[in-house]
Formats: C-alpha cells, structure tokens, sequence
C-alpha cells in the first residue's frame, strides 16, 4: 500500500513536471503566412492616411493657427491660480500623459489622463466619448473646477488682450470682440458647474453670450489645429513590418527577438487583441465594457451611455451653431449608436507607446501592462452591463511574450 | 490495510464538511432577494431587476447576494428586468437589523420600528438613476442589517417596498474554502488509489481526439458572400455599393442600395430599417445607419455604415414595401 502511494506520488510529480516543461518549452515562431502579412501591414505606421478633415473647423489643418494653439497649450494663464496649462496633463515627455492614475490640475480630475498622440483620427473624445471634435473637447476642461479652474470670460479676455494672442487672433478669424465693457461682461462666468458664474452667464445678454461662445470656440479650434499636428512615430515593430514586406530575413531576426515574434503572433490570433486594438493606431476608437473593476469606494462608472447623452446635448458639438460645418452633416453624430450595450462601455485606447504610458484603464485602476494582460485573460463578469472580452486562457509564458511585443510598439527616446 | 480504513474514514468526513458548509449557503437568500438560476433576483412590488453586492477592495469581481463576508467599502448594483425602474425614483436605504428577527426580518417588523432615521447607516433619497442602479457604502463595522428599497407606484398610489435582511463581515466560511480544496485533493488521491486512474486516462484520449476534430474543422472555409442577397420569403432582391472599397474598417460612409422585387422591378417608395452586427460576437454595428434618401426608384442611400472589427458581419435590412414586410440579411466578410 505504501509503495502504491509512493509510486502516485512519483506519478503525479512526472505529470506536473510535463506540463511546465510543455508550457515553457522552447518555440520557434512559425513563418508569416500571407493572411498576416495583410493585417501586420493594416498595424503599420506606414499605413496610416493623413488626419481625417474636420469640416467643424475651418482652421483645423492652418499652420498658423496651429502655431497659436501650441502657445495656448502650455500657456498656465488658462487657469485659475495660473499653474494649469494643456501640458500639466498631456506632458510631451510622457507621451503627452501624465503617469498618473488621475489626472491632476487644481483638483483631481474624474478619470486617467489619456495620451494624445493621434487624436486627430478618432471621431470621439475623451473614455466616454462626450465630445464629438477636438476643439469642443479643448474647450471642455479649461472650465473644469478640477482640471484649469477656469472660466470662459477669463479665456477670451486673455486671448483679446494679450498682444500676441490678439494679432493671431485677428489674422485666422478678424478683429477680435471688445470685452472691456464690465457691464456687460463680467470679470468671470461661465454656464457650467459653479452657481456664481452660471448666474453672471445669465445676466448677460444672449447675443453677448454668443459673441463670447464664438471666440471660445475659436480659442479651442486653434487648440485643435496644434494638437491635431501630434502624430505617432516610427517605432522597433513598424522597422519589423518593413522588414517583413521586404522579406529581408536578417533584419527581422535583427529587430525582433523570438519571443517578441511569438507574441506578435499571438496578438493578431489567439489572443484576440485586433478585435479592438486595429488599424495603424492599434484601436478602432469604438467603445467597451471590458469588466474592469471600479476603484474601491467608488461607483462603477457609466462611460459610453452617458457620453452619448452628454454629446448629443452639448452646445459645442458638430451640429452646434458654434460649429463651422455648414451642411451640419456630422455623420457620426447624427448616426450615433445608443443602448444597453454602451453602459460601462470606454473608448478603446491606441496601444502605440503603451508599455510607458501607464497606469492604464479609465481610472488608472491597473498599474502594469502584466495585470492588464492578466485581466483580459480572465475577463471576469462586468460589475455594471456586459463584459465584451471573453476568457483567453492563455499561460503564463504567452503572456509575457505579448508584454514583450507591447514593448516594441513604445516611442523610440530622443538619444 | 489500516492505512485503507483511516482514508475511508477521512472521505465521510470530507463529505460530511461539504454538505455542512453548502447548506448555509443555500439559505442565505432571504426576504424580498432570491436567487434565480445563478442570478439574484429583487422583487419590488411587480418590478423585478438582478442584484448583485461588490466588495472590490477584499472581493474584486466576486458578487454577493445580500450576505457579505467582509466588511469595507461595498456597490449594491440593481440590474433592472423592468424599463419602468429606469424612469421610477428609487430610495434605497440600510439600516441597522434591531429587530431581533435575524433573517427572517420582513417588511411588518421594519414598519413596527419608530425612528427609522435613527438606525439608518446609509440613505440614497429616491431618485431616478437610468439603465442601472448602483449605490456604495463602507461598512465600518461587522453586524446584521436590512436593506429597504422602496419605488413610487406607478399609479402614484404609495410604495412599493423590498425589504432583506443580511449580514456584512459574515465569517461563517472562513478559511472552509482552502480546506475544502486541501481535502478534496486527498479525496482525489483515494479515487486514484481505488483504480479509478483507468477511467481517467480514456478520458484524455477522448479529449484528445476531439481536440484534434476541432482543429481540423477551423480549416474549413467560409464561401463568398453573394453579391445579390435575397429576402428570406422572396419578396426582394437586394444589392449595394459601398462608397468604400474595398471594404475597410473604422471608417464611417454610405452605401447605395438596389432593391428589385421578385420579377426585378424595381421597389420604390420601400420603408426601410438597418441594423447588423457580429453574430460571433454577439456584438452590433457601431453606429445606427439610416436609409435618407431614394435618388431613384428602387435605389437608395444607407447613410452612417462603420465597421470597428474585422471579421464576419452581418447586414440585416428590412424592407417594407407594396404590402409585403421582409428582411434580406447581407453577409460581410471583412
């Protein structure tokens, strides 16, 4: 009887030795069929179209106003104790993030601060998409008593007065509004979130109220102009998709190291990954409830559902009289998709530079590429509505290879 | 031979265990929440919705019907069954259980007691949350409470009101999962010893062999899709042009559609809805395209069609024209 346990347990240590030989054993990467060649070429930098027009903003590809929005960018005047600029959030050396899991102005904003590079190709702003451009989004927290602090009296009177703002000003869009009359317009208002302001907003006279709108939304289309000239560079994978439409072998082993290859091929197959992170950009600027847990003490939060709601209300949206597309056709808005589906649903963001750009998710609830990786292999229930992403089962060595391939997708250093 | 006897003697046990730990669990529905399938059911008045209890510091993914077994910052989420919760204020509120009546406390003994107000450790005043509800609060301490959720009538006559009692900080399973796991294994090494291992390996084999029927079957493929597509009862014939081509995703654009009748005629003046989606993914289109204008008879303009996913989609149009109502499904493989 002894010896019978004993030969079991012989037995049973053989069989867990196998399976991690089996699971960590050596691979060699298959070669690229023809079928991968086509979607590594769809992940290529090199495939990506110059910027989608914006006919919602008539300076949204002048140099010029480009030039003035970059000034206004890092410009910490647009703020409320004149420490706040675009740039405190979306820094240039962080991939125009901020490392943090919220980000922080004068408060804490609502969610993580998302990068910036490539904006310009996505139709929506922000995790819940509740801007539908990027001059409306700029807008957006200037104003935000967490983020700039600021209000929209304030903007326009600095832009008005300040002389190198002023004579910009006038080149892209005329002689600027005269805002010195205090009667009619006061020191500081605004129609959003702070009771004071929004009753200084509605003191004032709906024409002036609409003569200080249009300059706002200016200011946010130069913004725009600048921002949309934030591209993504060339990095370690899109020199190995070059290497691997020129069939040039060397290269490639020189670029790519076996396990990075692995985890290339897993992430265009098995693990599923360019179901959402497709295209030259690595997402398909769609929303998803993935099941991510909500911060400990706070609610589970509603993303797309209310962004909707949100956007189709706001004054500065494609359809809005601030808007400069004249047919108003603004086809995502007006075919937007609503429902069920979008509750707890987040805006899908691109992976480029992704392994420093963390921590990640709509709160910055994960703090490492690994437990992201972790999370989509389980993808457990959604606490609100309905996880998307189903259970991978991949092993612990399939993970890091994937973490590996992330890697190669990161912005090359400036040295 | 008295090694045998002591390993009998440890399985009843372990049996034993089991069914003493799972019962509690059986009963720890109570009240107005029961469970439904592998759901948790509330019943308020007529109105029905999935209720679930996060604890996402010490608990994470794992949902509570009612009973936590910890304390600390925990989500009530209230997954409606009824659209009409979506547009009725609910008050929801957790009070203190005073009233000696454990899990068996109902709506009478919460009506007996004077000052709700008083033994009240969190209160959401009614109000109207859509597509969800979800409310947080952090239990400080361990104890016995009952949740009130109350909704307007929709004839505007009074309440209706759920009451369930439940414990947070409930230690009553403890450490019994890990144990149970530990003599579990054991009892798997008996079964092992009692020439149950045979068995076992069939069972591989088995696995193995569908395994590789799977894996042969993945290499079937798809046919093309038809450039002309017929409404499942013949009434039309449907082909498009996509303003895009070849095909591409992530990019918003419009189709032309061609719908004939049976004969070829063309079909003007037709009523048409679209939708679509994944049917793999049980997932719809990204947007919601709209039919806006016929140019000619018979052809008309699909405005707001994307694609954020490569892959298999389907197209369903339905078409309601000339007294017959049908619906052409367009196949898609991107």
């Amino acid at each position: 009887m002894i010896r019978l346990l004993r030969n079991l347990l012989v037995l049973l240590l053989i069989g867990i030795g196998s399976y991690f030989a089996w699971i960590y054993r050596p691979l060699t990467p298959e070669p690229w069929s023809n079928d991968d060649i086509v979607t590594l070429q769809s992940l290529w930098i090199d495939s990506l179209p110059t910027p989608p027009a914006d006919p919602s903003n008539t300076v949204a590809d002048d140099p010029d106003a480009a030039i003035m929005g970059n000034r206004l960018f890092f410009d910490t005047r647009l703020s409320a104790d004149g420490n706040v600029s675009c740039a405190t959030c979306h820094q240039p050396d962080l991939g125009f993030t901020d490392g943090l899991q919220k980000g922080r102005g004068i408060g804490e904003s609502k969610r993580n601060t998302r990068s910036m590079v490539g904006v310009a190709y996505s139709p929506w702003l922000y995790w819940d998409g509740r801007r539908d451009s990027l001059w409306s989004q700029a807008l957006s927290p200037l104003e935000d008593p967490n983020e700039h602090g600021s209000d929209r009296m304030q903007i326009v009177r600095l832009v008005t007065t300040e002389a190198a703002y002023r004579d910009m000003y006038r080149s892209l869009f005329g002689q600027p509004p005269d805002f010195t009359d205090s009667a009619r317009f006061p020191v500081a208002a605004t129609p959003v979130d702070d009771p004071a302001l929004a009753s200084a907003w509605a003191a004032m006279s709906a024409a002036d109220r609409q003569t200080v709108n249009t300059v706002y939304a200016n200011i946010g289309k130069t913004i725009a102009a600048f921002e949309r000239t934030v591209l993504p560079p060339t990095t370690r994978f899109d020199a190995y998709v070059s290497a691997v439409v020129h069939d040039d072998k060397d290269q490639q082993g020189a670029l790519f190291s076996k396990d990075e290859i692995l985890g290339l091929q897993l992430f265009i197959g098995e693990a599923r990954c360019t179901e959402c992170h497709n295209g030259p950009l690595f997402t398909n600027h769609e929303f998803h409830n993935t099941g991510v847990l909500t911060v400990p003490g706070q609610l589970p939060d509603r993303g797309r559902i209310d962004g909707v709601r949100e956007v189709l209300g706001n004054e500065f949206n494609c359809r809005g009289e601030y808007s400069d597309d004249a047919d108003r056709r603004c086809a995502e808005l007006t075919y937007v998709r609503t429902g069920p589906e979008l509750l707890g649903a987040m805006r899908t963001p691109s992976l480029r530079n992704t392994s420093r750009t963390g921590p990640y998710m709509h709160k910055g609830q994960i703090a490492t590429l690994a437990e992201v990786l972790r999370h989509y292999n389980r993808a457990p229930d959604a606490m609100i509505g309905h996880n998307e992403a189903e259970p991978l089962g991949l092993t612990g060595p399939q993970l890091k290879r994937l973490e590996a391939f992330l890697q190669t997708l990161a912005t090359p250093s400036a040295r | 031979m008295s090694v045998m006897n002591r390993l009998r003697i440890f399985a009843t046990l372990l049996i034993a265990v089991s069914i003493l730990t799972w019962v509690p669990r059986m009963a720890l529905a109570h009240g107005s929440v029961t469970p439904d399938a592998d759901l948790c059911v509330i019943q308020i008045g007529y109105f029905k919705a999935h209720f679930k209890v996060y604890l996402p510091e010490t608990h994470h993914h794992e949902d509570f019907c009612e009973d936590l077994p910890g304390i600390g910052n925990s989500v009530f989420v209230m997954e409606y069954e009824h659209d009409g919760l979506a547009q009725t204020p609910i008050d929801f509120r957790i009070i203190e259980n005073i009233t000696g009546q454990g899990r068996f406390t109902n709506l009478g003994h919460i009506e007996e007691i004077e000052n709700l107000d008083k033994i009240t450790v969190f209160h959401h005043a009614a109000a109207i949350q859509a597509d969800v509800f979800t409310v947080g609060h952090n239990f400080d301490r361990p104890g016995e409470f009952v949740g009130i959720v109350s909704v307007t009538r929709p004839d505007g006559d009074g309440l209706y009101t759920a009451v369930f009692p439940f414990e947070a900080g409930y230690t009553g399973f403890g450490y019994w999962p890990w144990i149970i796991a530990g003599l579990l294994l054991l009892q798997l090494n008996f079964l092992w010893m009692s020439g149950r291992l045979d068995a076992l390996r069939n069972a591989s084999m088995t696995t193995s062999v569908i395994v590789l029927l799977c894996t042969a079957s993945t290499f079937a493929q798809g046919a093309d899709e038809p450039d002309i597509s017929i409404s499942r009862e013949g009434h039309f014939q449907v082909s498009y042009t996509s303003e895009v081509q070849p095909p591409v995703i992530n990019r918003i654009h419009n189709w032309v559609l061609y719908i004939v009748d049976a004969n070829g005629e063309p079909v003007s003046g037709a009523s048409i809805s679209v939708r679509g989606g994944m049917p793999v993914h049980d997932h719809g289109l990204p947007t919601a395209p709209r039919v806006t204008s016929e140019p000619e008879p018979g052809t008309y303009l699909l405005e707001g069609v994307r694609f954020h996913m490569r892959g298999q989609w389907e197209i369903e149009i339905t078409i309601d024209a000339g007294g017959n109502r049908d619906v052409v499904i367009i196949p898609l493989n991107l």
